[in-house]
């Protein structure tokens, strides 16, 4: 994936991701499991933006992020804002790490997806503390970190394999 | 993207910066929402508002359609379907009996709830614990008692109809003497002729009708209700129907279930009042004798001296209308 390739290449591929958030922010508010409990679903939207944003960090910019995480935190009753932040800071985090990596093997990057959900989590849980908002129930926040973190090999098999998104190296990372 | 992607000298700080940026946007955006919620709230719904009507061609054809495949899915298992359904209905047989009982009940209930009574008249409700478990014995026990404020003789009903008196109070339970039972008698009134008759049970279950003035102005189907001449039950209270047997002689089929006895309602009856006094002259209280000295001699003849009474009642307990 050579740089002049890569103009038409990458804006279809923001484009794709903003639609497939969509559709999972769409899917999520389809009423048809206004009875389930119990295991809390996985965090779609984390695992999607986290898993193309480690593979290819130039398809996620800041402003996807943001936009699609604030329409989520305004949607979904969550605090407005503090999703974000948390999301931005985290994928911030990773983009950097991921250009000093050299070897990034798919554990290496499972691991780190997987400490970010848990990371994200207990800040959330942390700022909510400080500003006195009740949180969730920890075993349920815990249970929906899990979850999340097991999906991550299922999204990243649908996006390399439907999707066509291959892992690039942090050479071409840094480009 | 205008810029030259690897000319990473300045981008790469101006980048360090939008996000400090973003980032403290965003925590200003928390602060604002913890401080000022309702404005960030009519926010969300204002967001909200206009971002899931646009949805709407979405989400319908997409619920709608996960429906249909719902439902298609289940005709791939008919058989299954079918033992279920099967399973069901069995379980909605039991159901129904069960829901008729109890629109019995709730029909019976209800009619308690309804009677129209002398609101001088209250009741104690009692539910059936026992019943006498001899067969020549008529009477149940309830759960009310002195403790309840249940005397002896008080007349009791089901929803409908009297069912028999008080005969045993216990602190928590009384037992109930039924009407049919061999002890039972009750002065009761057939209505429309107002004969009055005595109810006697016989421990069968219609109770007998004797020392009727004029049997030949009963005939089957009158109204039986108590007359209230034993003082003890209060009169007007429906005992049940006037049946004729093949013997020709008169009987009440009792309006109260025998059969099903649960609810019994005690009546309190109150010990009628009885005119022992006489009554009293009435009148405005009298003016003092003036120029009146009692007990001297200056008495005109033939006229005897006034003695004013202190009250109305004084005239008779002084014996003058004795």
């Amino acid at each position: 994936m050579s740089a002049p390739r890569s103009a038409r290449h990458l804006w279809g591929y923001r484009a794709l991701f903003l639609a497939l958030c969509a559709g999972v922010m769409i899917s999520k508010m389809l009423p048809l499991s206004l009875g389930a409990t119990g295991l809390p679903g996985p965090d779609l939207l984390l695992a999607l933006t986290l898993a193309w944003l480690l593979r290819q960090p130039a398809l996620v910019p800041l402003g996807s992020i943001l936009v699609v995480f604030l329409l989520a935190d305004f949607l979904f009753q969550r605090p407005p804002g503090l999703w974000t932040l948390l999301v931005v800071l985290a994928s911030e985090s990773l983009r950097r790490r991921r250009l000093t990596m050299t070897e990034f093997t798919f554990f290496l990057e499972w691991s780190a997806f997987t400490g970010a959900v848990f990371a994200l989590i207990l800040l959330e849980r942390l700022v909510l503390w400080l500003l006195m908002v009740d949180p969730a129930p920890l075993g349920l926040s815990l249970a929906h970190a899990i979850v999340t973190a097991a999906i991550y090999p299922i999204v990243v098999a649908v996006s390399k394999f439907l999707f066509g998104l291959r892992k690039i190296g942090a050479a071409q990372a840094e480009a | 993207m205008a810029r030259d992607p690897n000319d990473q000298s300045y981008a790469r700080p101006i980048r360090s910066l939008l996000v400090t940026v973003v980032v403290l946007a965003l925590l200003a955006l928390v602060l604002v929402w913890r401080i000022d919620n309702p404005r960030v709230e009519r926010m969300r719904a204002a967001i909200i508002d206009r971002v899931v009507p646009n949805l709407e061609w979405a989400l319908a054809p997409v619920t709608g359609m996960a429906r249909m495949i719902d439902d298609f899915q289940s005709y791939t298992r008919l058989y299954e379907q079918n033992e279920e359904l099967r399973r069901e209905l069995q379980q909605m047989r039991a159901w129904r009996e069960a829901a008729l009982q109890l629109e019995q009940e709730n029909a019976r209930l209800l009619d308690l709830n309804r009677v129209r009574l002398d609101p001088e008249l209250t009741f104690v409700t009692g539910i059936v614990m026992a019943d006498a478990g001899s067969p020549f014995r008529r009477s149940v026990l309830i759960n009310v008692g002195a403790r309840d404020g249940i005397l002896d003789g008080w007349a009791t009903m089901d929803g409908l109809g009297v069912v028999g008196r008080i005969s045993g109070v216990g602190d928590q339970t009384s037992r109930v003497l039924l009407l049919t039972d061999a002890n039972s008698r009750i002065p009761v009134t057939i209505q429309p002729s107002g004969q009055q008759a005595l109810l006697m049970g016989d421990n069968t279950q219609a109770p007998m009708l004797d020392f009727i003035e004029a049997p030949e102005d009963i005939s089957a189907g009158d109204r039986i209700v108590t007359s209230g001449d034993d003082g003890l039950f209060p009169p007007g209270l429906l005992v049940g129907q006037v049946v004729e047997t093949t013997d020709r002689m008169l009987r009440a089929r009792l309006a109260a279930d025998m059969a099903r006895l649960n609810f019994l309602r005690v009546m309190r009856s109150h010990p009628g009042t009885t005119l022992a006094d006489p009554g009293a002259l009435i009148g405005p209280p009298w003016p003092p004798p003036e120029g009146f000295v009692q007990g001297s001699g200056q008495r005109r003849p033939g006229v005897a001296p006034i003695t004013r009474p202190e009250q109305g009642g004084d005239l008779s307990q002084g014996g003058v209308l004795r």
